[in-house]
């Protein structure tokens, strides 16, 4: 029985030591964020039925809403979000604890890139679009929006992105994901201790190409059916 | 003063054996009650510490840097002897032997020697299972190269930087002995007196250099393993904490200074650009492997390297010595390189230095060998010099690089004071008057690791130690020197930073105790420096306080010491009538400018006799007997 | 030529510290920088005034005891290259140049430039290192290591502990200097029997002392004087798991 307990403890006790060690924190955090990738790209295609027409979108929303599933996989990708949000703000809270008088002035030697700099800032960006995005599309928040000649969750989405502040917004944070994974992807393969001097180059590129493709992809929502359709049909109303 | 060698009898194989076996051993439960200190942390300093703390004495060690893995072991680049024989060319204990007593032109003490060559297969091992990247053939075998003027190729290598691999090794056994609280490592602390108790070496004074408080560690025995002096020369080599203090001030308290005009210059490093300059810098001589020394056959030939053709070049080492070619030893290749730009035909701005090409080498095993073998090299010589030598020839020059003299020990590494020890370069013992190439780390090491270890305990076995506190009046006295000391350093209140009183003796000493010595320069320098040192005590200006991080009182306090200790040098340098490895006496030479020796009368160790402020030294000799290498001029023609 | 430093002084790890604004004269294009600040404390001590305190030693990039921070960038522009190798032909007459300490909590400053980097022996202390008593190897070719594995070893091996990584890393991470010693000993047969215990010691020292976590800029990598690869971070990080997934 005690020994029992003990291994039990010790366990826990591992597991704890590997989240609070600074490379097992890096690992959750990279696992989360790969496996947030995944969402992204179901997401995305989820979405890309928007352009086949209202029809196909809202049935395919329909059908996610009645998969018996759907809670579980919420669950999961809510476990997802809480260990990469919180693993990675205490990761840089202590980052900046370990340098507690900063340079006057620093420079570098030109290895950081625009993504890497801004991971904290795209990540918090990105954090606060997905409590309103869920808040608006997922709980109405905000109230539900419709748009002349379309139904269900496809009139929702076109109401709000004919706010072009809100079409702006959702552009702006799709670009912070863009950001946020365009050093995200191949860091966190780092992380995983994957380097290898021939595939390595590959795969920051291909980061890259995917941070590309989820940004390009998600704001094509917001600027088509929010900016070009809108303008389209007013030019089409004056003529 | 006696100095008795205690270098055992009968057959040198056995001589060693033999000696451990007479050697009283420590009870193993009696070792921990043992203190010893260990006084630097590099090859010699780390390897005995570490060692000593495995077999279980406490061990108390002191580094001037604020690492132990930073001691200048770590700067030596070339390789480390071993007779291994493995490429299976001929070598043998026996030869390395033979090689380091006649590269050492006959000045060193053959027991010594042997021993070394003996436990240098112990320290390849050692070193690999350390975990010392060694360079490997493509079957995962050691490889080897040929190095220094030696025939076989016995020298094991990690690229560029074996000295920072080996050093690396020993640092990380201290650090693990450290860990396991076997080791107190004191770091940032100069040592600044040894003290001495009813004649026996008791404990030591250092300056904790953050606070620039004085601390007193008592112990059972003192070893110093503080390297060499070759700063005494202001430029050379050497970095820029290395110093004499420690083994001077040991002398000071009884230690006899052994041989200390043996000094060695490098015949590869970077030329001299200015009086600015804090040091020189270090080429590893393996380059001589593939590089070919030349100058332009015409005096003030100043067409660009790649302009002057095949045959108005002179590959004079080619030339003078074609047996051995490049590959000369030190001295021989260094002096070759003075008579050249003294003859008017020294190469760059300044004339002084000679072209090291890798032109041919490049042409026949490629550019890429070449990088691997040389590339950190050729990178160091890229950043100092602005140029590139895989372009155009490097450009070389002799300087000071090691010095074979140090405090005199016995054939167990033990001073003329009882219970002060001495390791590595800061002793005298192993490479007679010129060190081989690949030699000071084998000997370093040697000491560390697998001599002292054994040494330590037939001393403290054999020797009965009352009880001392630091309160005891010797330590006060040392202490009160110290202070003394430092409070005249400030209160000199002068005009001069140290530094330039360093440069000023740096130019007596390379110009007149330098590369070729004669009686008129030697004594020019005998009179010199203590002017300059008068001086010194007079102008010098050390702005602070002593209780704090105060480098400009380090620094002082330092050349104060090379300002003594360059007059005993240069005094040495004028007693030996002779020329032999790096001492060059220009009086004795061959018709064609070879050294000369005079073994009829200086088939001897000189070590010096401390006889008080103001008063001559003493000199004493201990005889040098050859049973086993036949004594012969040297010859590498 | 004459050059403006704004050095910072600070009279020990207590007291706030500052920038210092000096003029030195007759800087010529050969010197190095720390030749550069030598001719500066000479300058300053004729003057009766306290010099500049830095650290250094060999002055020819072995000995890793020389740092500095170079208008922001850990032993100055030069790529692979420590403070002692850089030369003031990279500057301009009327230079005016920042020079600060290395800046890390686990580096606490000691006075003006010079810092405490102990923090790097406690963690060698904690495992870096393979236990064998002196007397008990083996001949050195009884294990054969692959010619390229030693040479990966030996790249990893070159780190010169400076410190420049952390100086250069946004998070003060020590990653790339436990990384190399990790990857030294887990490439090489004699590091194998304690592969697992040394990283996880490692690890744990390294955070005990307050370094940050490595989010992978890789500016540890552009700073590193040995051009020490990040690959060996990943090796680091694969070690890690690995270890913690294994041990019992």
């Amino acid at each position: 029985m005690e020994a029992k307990a003990n291994s039990a403890s010790k366990c826990s006790c591992r597991v704890f030591e590997f989240l609070e060690s600074s490379i097992g924190k890096k690992i959750m955090v990279a696992a989360a964020g790969l496996l947030l990738c995944g969402f992204l790209i179901t997401h995305l295609l989820g979405n890309l039925l928007m352009f086949v027409g209202g029809d196909a979108f809202n049935k395919y929303a329909e059908a996610l809403e009645h998969n018996p599933l759907l809670p579980i996989a919420e669950i999961g990708l809510v476990a997802l979000f809480v260990v990469h949000i919180i693993l990675a703000y205490r990761a840089t809270y202590l980052n900046r604890a370990a340098r507690p008088e900063g340079y006057q002035v620093y420079k570098g030697k030109g290895a950081r890139t625009p993504g890497s700099r801004t991971m904290a800032i795209t990540g918090t960006l990105v954090l606060a679009f997905v409590i309103i995005h869920v808040a608006t599309f997922k709980y109405d928040v905000g109230g539900f929006k419709g748009m002349a000649g379309e139904e269900g969750l496809f009139a929702h989405v076109l109401g709000w992105f004919a706010n072009p502040w809100y079409a702006a917004f959702y552009v702006l944070a799709v670009g912070g994901v863009g950001l946020h994974l365009s050093h995200g992807v191949q860091s966190a393969i780092q992380t995983f201790g994957l380097n290898h001097p021939r595939y390595t180059p590959l795969i920051k590129k291909a980061g890259l190409a995917f941070a590309g493709l989820i940004f390009l992809g998600f704001a094509s929502f917001p600027v088509y059916f929010g900016f070009i359709k809108n303008c389209m049909s007013c030019a089409g109303g004056a003529h | 003063m006696k100095l008795e060698s205690k270098a055992p009898t009968g057959p040198i194989e056995k001589s060693w054996d033999k000696h451990r076996f007479d050697l009283k051993l420590v009870n193993p439960a009696n070792k921990r009650k043992f203190k010893i200190l260990v006084v630097g942390t590099g090859l010699a300093g780390s390897a005995a510490a570490a060692s000593c703390a495995e077999l279980g004495y406490q061990v108390e060690s002191f580094c001037i840097q604020d690492s132990a893995r930073r001691a200048h072991s770590i700067a030596a680049q070339g390789g480390v002897n071993a007779a291994k024989n493995y490429p299976n060319d001929g070598d043998s204990i026996w030869r390395l032997f033979y090689d380091t007593v006649k590269g050492g032109d006959f000045r060193a003490r053959e027991a010594n020697v042997y021993r070394l060559a003996q436990v240098s297969n112990a320290i390849i091992d050692q070193c690999v299972a350390q975990g010392v990247p060694f360079a490997r053939e493509y079957g995962g075998t050691l490889s080897n190269r040929s190095f220094g003027g030696a025939q076989v190729s016995r020298t094991f290598y990690a690229r560029g930087q074996t000295g920072q691999q080996l050093l690396l090794g020993a640092y990380s056994a201290l650090m693990r002995q450290v860990g396991a609280g076997a080791v107190k490592l004191h770091t940032r602390r100069e040592m600044l007196d040894l003290v001495v108790i009813d004649g026996v070496a008791r404990g030591i004074i250092v300056r904790d250099l953050v606070t620039g408080k004085l601390e007193r560690h008592m112990g059972d025995a003192v070893l110093l393993c503080t390297g060499g002096y070759s700063n005494v020369f202001y430029l050379s080599t050497n970095a820029n904490t290395c110093n004499v203090t420690a083994t001077w001030r040991a002398y000071k308290r009884g230690a006899a200074f052994a041989n200390p005009c043996y000094t060695q210059i490098h015949p590869t490093c970077v030329p001299v650009t200015g009086e600015y300059q804090s040091k020189l810098t270090l080429m590893s001589e393996s380059l001589r492997n593939d590089g070919r020394v030349w100058v332009p056959k015409k005096k003030g030939d100043d067409r660009k390297p790649q302009n002057i053709p095949e045959d108005e070049r002179d590959y004079y080492l080619e030339r003078k010595y074609p047996a051995f070619g490049n590959l000369v030893p030190r001295d021989i290749a260094s002096r070759a390189a003075k008579q050249m730009t003294d003859d008017g035909r020294g190469v760059g701005k300044t004339g002084l230095s000679v072209y090291l090409d890798f032109k041919d080498a490049i042409a026949r095993v490629g550019l890429d060998k070449v990088k691997e073998k040389y590339g950190n090299l050729f990178d160091m010589y890229h950043h100092i010099t602005d140029e590139n030598p895989y372009e155009q020839p490097m450009r070389i020059y002799p300087a000071v690089h090691y010095t074979m003299g140090g405090l005199w020990v016995d054939y167990n590494l033990m001073t003329t004071v009882p219970g002060l020890f001495c390791l590595g370069e800061a002793n005298f013992s192993d490479h007679g008057a010129n060190r081989l190439g690949a030699s000071a780390l084998m000997q370093g090491l040697a000491d560390g690791y697998f001599v002292l270890p054994y040494t330590i305990g037939g001393y403290l076995t054999g020797t009965k130690l009352p009880k001392v506190t630091t309160d005891h009046k010797a330590f006060v006295e040392a202490e009160g020197d110290v202070n003394a000391r430092t409070k005249s350093l400030l209160g000199a209140n002068g005009k001069k930073a140290p530094s330039s009183f360093h440069r000023d003796l740096g130019h007596i000493m390379w110009d007149k105790v330098g590369m070729g010595r004669n009686a008129k320069g030697l004594q020019e320098a005998l009179s010199k420096i203590p002017e300059v040192r008068a001086e010194f005590w007079k102008n010098v200006s050390v702005v602070g306080v002593g209780e704090d991080f105060n480098q400009t009182l380090e620094r002082a306090g330092r050349v104060a010491d090379f300002l003594e200790f360059g007059e005993l040098l240069a005094k040495d340098a004028l007693t030996r009538e002779e020329s032999c490895g790096g001492h060059f006496r220009e009086e004795h030479q061959t018709p064609d400018g070879e050294a000369k020796r005079d073994d009829e009368k200086f088939a001897h160790v000189a070590a010096w006799e401390y006889k008080g402020e103001g008063k001559a030294a003493e000199r004493h000799t201990e005889p040098l007997t050859f049973d086993n290498v036949h004594i012969a001029q040297r010859n590498y023609a | 030529m004459n050059i403006t430093l704004k050095v910072w002084r600070q009279k020990n790890a207590s007291e706030a510290g500052a920038l210092v604004e000096y003029t030195v004269s007759g800087v010529v294009p050969e010197m190095s920088f720390l030749e550069m600040l030598d001719t500066l404390n000479e300058q300053l001590v004729a003057k009766g005034q306290d010099p500049v305190a830095f650290d250094s030693d060999c002055r020819e990039g072995i000995c890793g005891m020389c740092d500095l921070m170079i208008d922001g960038q850990a032993h100055g522009p030069d790529k692979g290259a420590t403070t002692c190798q850089l030369h003031m032909r990279r500057y301009k007459d009327g230079a005016v140049v920042t020079v600060e300490p290395f800046r890390a909590k686990a580096f606490p400053v000691v006075k003006d430039l010079c810092v405490d980097r102990s923090a790097f022996d406690r963690i060698q202390q904690a495992g870096g290192f393979v236990s064998i008593n002196t007397g008990n190897a083996v001949d050195g070719n009884a294990i054969l290591i692959p010619h390229d594995k030693a040479e990966k070893a030996m790249d990893a091996a070159a780190c010169i502990g400076c410190g420049a990584c952390v100086a250069a890393c946004p998070n003060a991470s020590a990653m790339l200097f436990v990384a190399a010693k990790v990857s030294q000993y887990a490439l090489l047969p004699q590091g194998q029997p304690e592969r697992e215990k040394r990283v996880l010691a490692m690890r744990d020292a390294m955070d005990n002392e307050g370094f940050g976590h490595c989010t992978n800029e890789y500016e540890c990598e552009a700073a590193c004087p040995k051009e020490i690869k990040v690959s060996n971070i990943a090796r680091l990080n694969r070690e890690y798991l690995r270890a913690t997934l294994v041990t019992e």
